[in-house]
């Protein structure tokens, strides 16, 4: 059996698939609203309203739920998405060439995250606490907020929606079917990635793990 | 632009009396005179029910207005103005609302999703609801300009309710280009019968409203904005992030679909030259 290492524990995989699933709910029960008809008319009788409702629910509680009970991995995976640095920026530079021909001389050796993780995870921060501010603002107090900060929240609501929308399909694209990422779906799904595509993938958190493991000895 | 062959009402607040005639008519024409919400009660003011509602398309407003030491009644008939630049037809997802061939804003109920972005990117206040606060189901309610599928008047080739009760004829239907000028023939009446502030309004509001009024007073007393407009988080919502919405989305589906085939190709290209014998 290949060697494995550990990438996500098991409570971090339940969030992320249970906020997965209702982030795809609320993507799916919003996007039929700027849908042609007649797909638009799924909306009728408010019924994707209410389902966009209990999943905002979920969306809110998931993480509410996780986060006192892991205050060190959040604050350590927080940090992660607001750490850049040079690094990145040749990161940008080198992954046109590597998604599209495979070719990882210019691609410096990543940490835990890639650049393209921490863009898409630094996202889900900022654009998930608007996605629920403005959320709030349009479910709780509809009828008692001035109709201009009403109308100001769907407009942000919107702008998240179409930025997460498309890193979405990025997001799965490269989780799923980009013929590279070999271990990403594992990483996800069983929590674990083969030590050579930690290497490989993530050659500096490998590093690191590799490190603290003789330490440990 | 309203065009000259839409169809149009025209009210006169200087020749109404406000015997609420055409509040009553429109309740009773479009069944909204039965079932919980229509029971009124005595606030202590004339304007009853207060304000417009699910049930209530069309309600008469009292303004008392104090000059020189004498009290004025103002009246203004409350209800859907029939935008031609209309917010709530701009933001509708399923086109419940939409205008009519004939200029005004109809409302088809069985489509509406009860979003109530209507009731926000209305400059005038109109679209009333009702909303089950926990679920968030609701359903919107408006003046139809009797065209409610069913009770279609208006397709019939018959004035609308509200037109056909009013006694003093201050309601007034016809050619929105002939109310315009109607509408401007009966300014110049009522100035020669001392409402000299006499004006119309609608005419270029908007795009030029289906409910056009002469009004005695600034608009503001009668419940109206003076320079009414589609909000700018409605043009900013509609015209500019949705398009660019669709096509940040089509682009990053194209982007995708084109790195795996060229990434796919790439990979067996090298994968063959790995098979290659060695020569």
């Amino acid at each position: 059996m290949p060697q494995e290492v550990e990438r996500y524990k098991k409570q971090t995989r339940i969030l992320h698939w249970v906020h997965s699933g209702a982030f795809l709910t609320l993507f799916l029960t919003g996007l039929i609203l700027f849908l042609p008809t007649p797909v638009s008319l799924l909306a009728v009788g408010s019924w994707t309203r209410l389902i966009h409702r209990i999943a905002a629910a979920v969306f809110i509680v998931a993480p509410a739920i996780y986060i006192p009970m892991n205050w060190k991995s959040t604050l350590h995976g927080i940090k992660e998405a607001f750490n850049w640095g040079a690094d990145d920026i040749a990161w940008l530079q080198a992954a046109p060439r590597y998604y599209f021909l495979g070719d990882e001389k210019t691609m410096p050796p990543q940490p835990h995250m890639n650049t393209g993780q921490k863009m898409w995870w630094l996202m889900v921060i900022v654009f998930g606490v608007l996605f629920v501010i403005t959320g709030v603002i349009m479910w709780a107090f509809k009828t008692t907020a001035p109709t201009a900060l009403i109308q100001w929240s769907i407009f942000i609501h919107d702008i998240a929606f179409i930025a997460t929308g498309a890193m979405l399909f990025v997001h799965i694209y490269l989780g799923v079917l980009h013929p590279l990422m070999v271990g990403a779906w594992g990483s996800m799904a069983r929590g674990k990635v083969s030590a050579e595509y930690a290497k490989s993938h993530h050659g500096k958190w490998y590093e690191e793990i590799a490190k603290g493991k003789e330490a440990g000895k | 632009m309203a065009l000259a062959n839409d169809k149009a009402i025209l009210y006169d607040s200087t020749l109404c009396t406000a015997c609420r005639g055409c509040q009553a008519a429109c309740k009773e024409w479009n069944e909204d005179d039965e079932g919980p919400g229509v029971k009124t009660e005595n606030t202590g003011y004339y304007t009853n029910p207060p304000d417009l509602g699910p049930k209530t398309w069309l309600t008469m407003l009292f303004n008392e207005v104090e000059t020189n030491g004498q009290v004025k009644w103002l009246f203004s008939r409350r209800s859907c103005m029939h935008c031609t630049d209309a917010g709530c037809v701009k933001v509708c997802p399923t086109h419940a609302l939409y205008h009519h061939e004939l200029g005004f804003v109809s409302y088809n109920k069985s489509v509406c999703t009860g979003c109530q972005y209507c009731v926000d990117a209305c400059p005038f206040n109109v679209p009333r609801y009702t909303r089950n606060a926990a679920t968030g189901i609701a359903l919107m309610d408006k003046c139809t300009f009797c065209t409610t599928p069913g009770l279609n008047r208006v397709d019939e080739g018959w004035e609308p309710a509200c037109v056909k009760a009013c006694p003093p004829k201050a309601l007034k239907y016809g050619n929105w280009g002939d109310m315009v000028a109607q509408g401007k023939s009966q300014v110049e009446f009522a100035k020669n019968r001392g409402h000299s502030d006499a004006y119309l309004y609608g005419e270029t509001e908007v795009q030029g409203t289906h409910v056009l009024y002469v009004l005695d007073a600034a608009p503001e007393i009668y419940g109206l904005p003076s320079n009414p407009q589609v909000s700018a988080a409605t043009i900013a919502w509609k015209d500019v992030i949705q398009p660019l919405g669709w096509t940040v989305g089509g682009l990053t589906i194209l982007g995708l679909g084109l790195n795996y085939l060229v990434a796919r190709a790439n990979i067996i290209r090298e994968k063959e030259k790995e098979n290659a014998p060695r020569s």
